[in-house]
C-alpha cells in the first residue's frame, strides 16, 4: 500500500454554523426560475434555429413558412433538440458530439439510399416493362410527399412521446401521492383507448370547439390535425411511461442511498445516478416502441392526413378502380410505401442502438452480447 | 461538547420501536465501534446521524450546530458526514475516479480538474492508485469498498460512519479494508464504526458501545467492554464471541 500522507485527514477545523447561502435552500419559486430559463432559452434558441434551417431548406415550402403547422413542428423539433443536448450535457458534455457519430450517419445514409434506390428499382424494372412506367412515375412524387409528411410527423410524435413517457414514467416512483395517482391515472387510460379512437376523439373535440372560435377554417383544420398527432403522442407516452418506470425501478435503492450519502439532490442523483442506469435497462425496449409509434402514424391518415399511408391510400384506391383498373399498380404503390416506411424506422431503431452502445458499461456488458 | 453528539434519538417503523432514546458523544479525532447482536437498531442509528433516516424525536449536534433544525438542509448535513456502506453501494455507471468526482461535482460544485485531481489523491490514499478507470464490476469486493472509503473521504467529512465495512468480504480483501481504517484512525480522522470484527474494535477503537435492543446498554474504552464488562448482557455476548 502506498504511502499516506498525514497531514491531510484527522483534526478538522470546528464546523460553523452554516450560513444561510449554503446551508439554506432559496425558496421554489427562485429555484424553478433558475431552471425554468436555461430550458427556456434552449427551447427558444432551438426553435427559432430548425425553424429558419428548415424554412432555408425549403422543408415545408418558402411559401409555408408563416404557417401555423411549420411553426408548431419547428418548435416540437427545437424543443426536442434541445431537450437532447441539455440532458447529454447533464450526463456527460461529451456525449453530444458522441451521438453524431460515423454509425449515426452511416445507418441515416444507408436508409436513405435504400429508400431512394427501391423508388429507383421499381422504376427500373418499369422501364424493363414489368409494368406500366408512365404509371410508376406519375406515383412517385405523391409518395416522397407523403414520405416527408410521415418525417414531420415522426420529428414530433418520437420526441414528444418520449418526454411524456420520461415524465410521467419518472413520476410514477416519485414520493408524491398526487404524482403518482395521476401518473397511474394517466398510464391506465392512454394504455386502454384503441389509438385510432384516441385520434379521432382529440381531432373532432378539436373541431367542435374551434367552430364557431372566428379562427379561420385552414387554421383550425391545421389545429385538428396537429391534435391527432398530439393524442398518438400521449398514447406512446403511456407505453414508454411504463417502460421509463421499470428502468428506474431496476436501479437497486443503494444507489440512491449512496448519492444521498454524499449529499447530491434528489434532481441530481435522478439524472447523474439514477437514469444513466435506468436507460441502460429501458433504451431497448424504448427502440421497440419507437418503432412501433413510427408505424402508428399511417393511422393519421382518418382524419385527414396525407402521409404516406394516407397518400399511399388515395393512389392505390384510385388506381384500382375503373378507368385505370390497374391492380398491379395498387400492389407497387403499397410495397413502396412499406419500403419507406422501413426506412424511417431503420434510422430510427440504429440511433437507438447508438444510443445503447453509450450506456454500455465495462464488466457489466457480458449479457448484451 | 463533544465533535458529534446525538440526544435520545428516537425511530420507529411501523410498529416497531428501533431507537429507544439513544445518547451518543464522539470526540474530535475519536475513533467509535459500535458493537452489538444483528437487528438492533446499529445501522439505523448511523443513518439517524446523517439524517439519511430522519429520528422520530431527539437530537444529532455536529459542533454545536443542530443538525435536526429542520432549517438545515439534509444535502448540507451528508457533505458534512461521510458514510460507508456493507454493500460498497459504488456507482456501477461511473470509474473509481468518477465514483469518487460526482459528489465533489453536484454536491460541493468543484470543477472538474479539481475535483479529478482531489479523486486521484485519495484513490492514491486508498492504496487505488493503479485501478483510477476501472468500473466497479471489474474491481474485487476489497478494491470497491477501499474505492467507496475514498469517496467519503474527498468530501473531506467532519466524521465518517462505517455501516458493517467488512461484513460482505472474504477473509483476504478484509484485512486490506481495516488496513485502510486503521491508518485513518492513526490519523485522528473522527469515525464511527459498526462493525462484527471484534479484533478490530479492541485495537483500534478509542471508545467502544455495546447496543442491543435499541439502546445504549454499555460504552467504554475497548478494555472495558471487552475485560470487565459490566451488564449481565453483555458479559453474555462477550462469553459466546470471545470463547
Amino acid at each position: 500500500m502506498t504511502a499516506i500522507p498525514t497531514d491531510l485527514g484527522g483534526r478538522a477545523p470546528p464546523v460553523r454554523a452554516p450560513s444561510r447561502v449554503r446551508a439554506l435552500r432559496p425558496p421554489y419559486p427562485v429555484r424553478l426560475l433558475r431552471r425554468a430559463i436555461p430550458i427556456g432559452v434552449g427551447v427558444a434558441v432551438g426553435g427559432l434555429g430548425v425553424y429558419v434551417i428548415v424554412g432555408l431548406l425549403g422543408f415545408y415550402g418558402a411559401g409555408d413558412l408563416r404557417s401555423l403547422t411549420a411553426f408548431v413542428v419547428a418548435a416540437a423539433m427545437g424543443a426536442g433538440l434541445s431537450v437532447v443536448v441539455v440532458s447529454a450535457r447533464w450526463f456527460d458534455p461529451r456525449w453530444a458530439g458522441r451521438l453524431l457519430t460515423w454509425k449515426v450517419w452511416r445507418s441515416v445514409l444507408m436508409g436513405v439510399l435504400a429508400g431512394y434506390g427501391g423508388v429507383v428499382f421499381l422504376i427500373g424494372l418499369g422501364r424493363l416493362g414489368f409494368y406500366r412506367l408512365a404509371f410508376a412515375e406519375s406515383q412517385v412524387p405523391g409518395l416522397l410527399s407523403g414520405f416527408t409528411t410521415t418525417l414531420e410527423v415522426v420529428t414530433v410524435i418520437v420526441p414528444l412521446g418520449f418526454l411524456i413517457g420520461f415524465f410521467v414514467g419518472w413520476a410514477r416512483t416519485t414520493g408524491s401521492l398526487f404524482l403518482r395517482g395521476f401518473g397511474a391515472y394517466y398510464v391506465d387510460f392512454f394504455r386502454s383507448m384503441p389509438p385510432i379512437a384516441l385520434i379521432f376523439f382529440a381531432s373532432l373535440v378539436g373541431a367542435l370547439s374551434l367552430k364557431n372560435s372566428g379562427i379561420d377554417p385552414y387554421t383550425s383544420y391545421q389545429i385538428t390535425l396537429w391534435l391527432g398527432v398530439i393524442a398518438l403522442a400521449m398514447h406512446t407516452g403511456a407505453y414508454q411511461a411504463e417502460i421509463m418506470r421499470a428502468g428506474i425501478l431496476s436501479v437497486p435503492a443503494g444507489q440512491t442511498e449512496a448519492a444521498d450519502a454524499v449529499g447530491i439532490s434528489r434532481v441530481r442523483s435522478m439524472f447523474f445516478v439514477t437514469l444513466p442506469q435506468a436507460f441502460r435497462i429501458s433504451l431497448p425496449p424504448l427502440g421497440n416502441e419507437f418503432s412501433s409509434v413510427i408505424k402508428d402514424t399511417s393511422l393519421l391518415f382518418v382524419i385527414g392526413w396525407y402521409d404516406l399511408s394516407g397518400v399511399a391510400f388515395a393512389q392505390s384506391s384510385t388506381a384500382g378502380v375503373p378507368p385505370t383498373s390497374y391492380l398491379y399498380g395498387s400492389l407497387v404503390i403499397w410495397i413502396v410505401a412499406a419500403m419507406l416506411y422501413f426506412v424511417v424506422t431503420y434510422i430510427v431503431t440504429r440511433t437507438v442502438r447508438v444510443v445503447e452502445d453509450m450506456f454500455k458499461v465495462p464488466g457489466l456488458e457480458a449479457a448484451r452480447q | 461538547m463533544s465533535h458529534l453528539s446525538a440526544r435520545g434519538l428516537t425511530k420507529s417503523f411501523g410498529s416497531l420501536q428501533v431507537l429507544k432514546g439513544v445518547d451518543l458523544d464522539i470526540e474530535l479525532g475519536e475513533a467509535l465501534c459500535i458493537i452489538g447482536p444483528s437487528g438492533s437498531g446499529k445501522s439505523t442509528l448511523l443513518r439517524c446521524l446523517n439524517l439519511l433516516i430522519i429520528p422520530d424525536l431527539g437530537e444529532v449536534y455536529l459542533d454545536n450546530v443542530k443538525l435536526t433544525n429542520p432549517k438545515i438542509r439534509p444535502e448540507w448535513v451528508r457533505q458534512q458526514i461521510g458514510m460507508v456502506f456493507q454493500s460498497f453501494n459504488l456507482f456501477t455507471h461511473l470509474n473509481a475516479t468518477k465514483n469518487v468526482m460526482l459528489g465533489l461535482r453536484h454536491a460541493k460544485k468543484v470543477s472538474r480538474a479539481k475535483a479529478y485531481e482531489k479523486a486521484v489523491f485519495e484513490l492514491n490514499r486508498v492504496g487505488l492508485g493503479d485501478k483510477l478507470d476501472a468500473f466497479p464490476a471489474q474491481l474485487s469486493g476489497g478494491q470497491q469498498q477501499r474505492v467507496a472509503i475514498a469517496r467519503a473521504l474527498a468530501m473531506d467529512p467532519k466524521v465518517i460512519l462505517f455501516d458493517e465495512p467488512t461484513s460482505a468480504l472474504d477473509p483476504e480483501s478484509i484485512h486490506e479494508v481495516l488496513e485502510v481504517m486503521a491508518q485513518l484512525a492513526k490519523e485522528r480522522m473522527t469515525m464511527a464504526v459498526v462493525t462484527h470484527e471484534m479484533g478490530f474494535a479492541r485495537e483500534v477503537a478509542d471508545q467502544v458501545v455495546f447496543f442491543d435492543a435499541g439502546k445504549i446498554l454499555e460504552s467504554g474504552t475497548p478494555n472495558d467492554i471487552f475485560d470487565r464488562p459490566k451488564s449481565e448482557r453483555t458479559r453474555a455476548f462477550m462469553d459466546k464471541i470471545l470463547r
